[in-house]
């Protein structure tokens, strides 16, 4: 090889290798020059633009997408909380007590699910949450519309950081939690003390979660099996939309326990 | 490919129906072809017959490069066309590698194959004539 040849193969492979790290830095303003020698050189440099203009395309429309996907969670954040300001609205006319207490417990099923929304909107991927960001900022959430900030009911929890999940089960997850850390603060505390336990923690095959009170639990005339709030069914509900195992816990209080499959 | 003198002497392209019923384009010498070079095209290709449909060959052996747009107008994705299908004539380095991204990568509608010269590609379209 002469050295005008080595330095023509230099100068080429340079110039290619130049538009390949401008299209790794997603940057497709740069093509590479094909010449008319028709030569190996060309035709790397021909296939080199063409899956830049693909890349570029294929780029544009995953922008697009997720651009979209965005601006969907946000709308359906925007027309939950608009829902729940309306039930707020409602309750403002009226005193009786049984009535205001229908309105917090729809209000926090709904915003249950509209702070599922504004997360993944939030969020990188657009599709899953942090389970222990959720968890916690949902419970918080729960702990106010009961008790403002005078509340005696502390929080535990043991859920692992790792976890994400999507909003497919991540909804029915939150509305579970909300049924049954509403219902340890309608009934487990009479005195307005005690403490709520959130653990969610996965194995190889499976997640678990358990929601557990240490209040007063269920008259021990009660069976489990005649335990039929509308709480207590939407919990089996939404257990049987996770294809979950579920059990009632009733030593030291009251609780929930989920198992179900992470490959759903 | 011999170039007839009532050819279509487009941008890009000379393009003409033969005489035994399927049309022909061949690249000028260093096109890059774009957009509205495929358009120009599709439309004198469209405009041979009205009522009828026909294989076209397509020499592509002179070209240099053909934006992504134009790559995707030559599918016939989503538009009319009279064309059945397209036999590629490649040769050169370019060519190969248009011709074969164009296979792989825009995927056309019709039934498209690439040849190394006229008189495979003119055997395998005749039996997309219509009867």
């Amino acid at each position: 090889m002469n050295p005008h040849e080595a330095k023509y193969i230099q100068e080429r492979t340079n110039a290619i290798l130049d538009v390949i790290m401008a299209y790794a830095n997603l940057d497709f303003t740069q093509k590479t020059q094909i010449t008319d020698k028709d030569d190996v050189f060309d035709a790397i440099a021909s296939g080199v633009n063409m899956l830049g203009e693909e890349l570029e395309n294929s780029v544009i429309t995953l922008q697009e997408r997720a651009s979209l996907l965005q601006e969907v969670h946000h709308r359906v954040k925007n027309n939950l909380q608009i829902i729940s300001s309306l039930m707020n609205l409602q309750a403002s006319y009226t005193k009786d007590e049984k009535f205001l207490a229908l309105i917090r417990e729809c209000r926090n099923r709904i915003i249950s699910m509209s702070m599922i929304h504004e997360m993944l909107y939030r969020s990188k991927d657009l599709s899953r949450i942090q389970v222990l960001d959720y968890i916690k900022t949902l419970t918080l959430s729960i702990n106010s519309s009961f008790s403002g900030s005078v509340s005696d009911v502390t929080f535990e929890y043991d859920i692992d950081e790792k976890i994400y999940l999507e909003a497919e089960r991540m909804i029915p997850i939150g509305l579970i939690i909300n049924e049954a850390v509403s219902n340890s603060f309608k009934y487990a505390f009479p005195h307005r003390k005690g403490l709520i336990r959130v653990d969610f923690k996965m194995s190889k095959t499976h997640f678990f979660l358990r929601i557990t009170d240490d209040g007063i639990g269920l008259p021990k005339e009660i069976r489990t099996e005649e335990f039929e709030s509308l709480g207590i069914q939407l919990i089996n509900a939404l257990s049987d939309q996770l294809s979950a195992e579920m059990k009632i816990l009733r030593e030291n209080g009251l609780g929930y326990e989920l198992l179900f499959r992470i490959d759903n | 490919m011999n170039i007839p003198e009532t050819a279509h002497n487009l941008t890009c392209y000379f393009t003409w129906m033969g005489e035994d019923g399927i049309a022909r384009t061949k690249v000028k010498k260093g096109s890059e072809v774009k957009l509205e070079h495929a358009q120009e095209n599709s439309v004198v290709v469209n405009s041979f017959y009205v009522d009828s449909k026909f294989p076209l060959l397509i020499d592509a052996r002179g070209i240099k490069s053909m934006e992504r747009e134009a790559r995707s107008f030559f599918t016939t994705n989503g538009r009319q066309t009279n064309t059945l299908a397209f036999g590629i004539i490649i040769d050169s380095s370019v060519s190969k590698v248009v011709g074969n991204f164009f296979m792989a990568i825009s995927k056309p509608k019709v039934p498209t194959r690439l040849f190394l010269n006229e008189e495979a590609a003119l055997e395998w379209l005749q039996k997309f004539k219509e009867k």
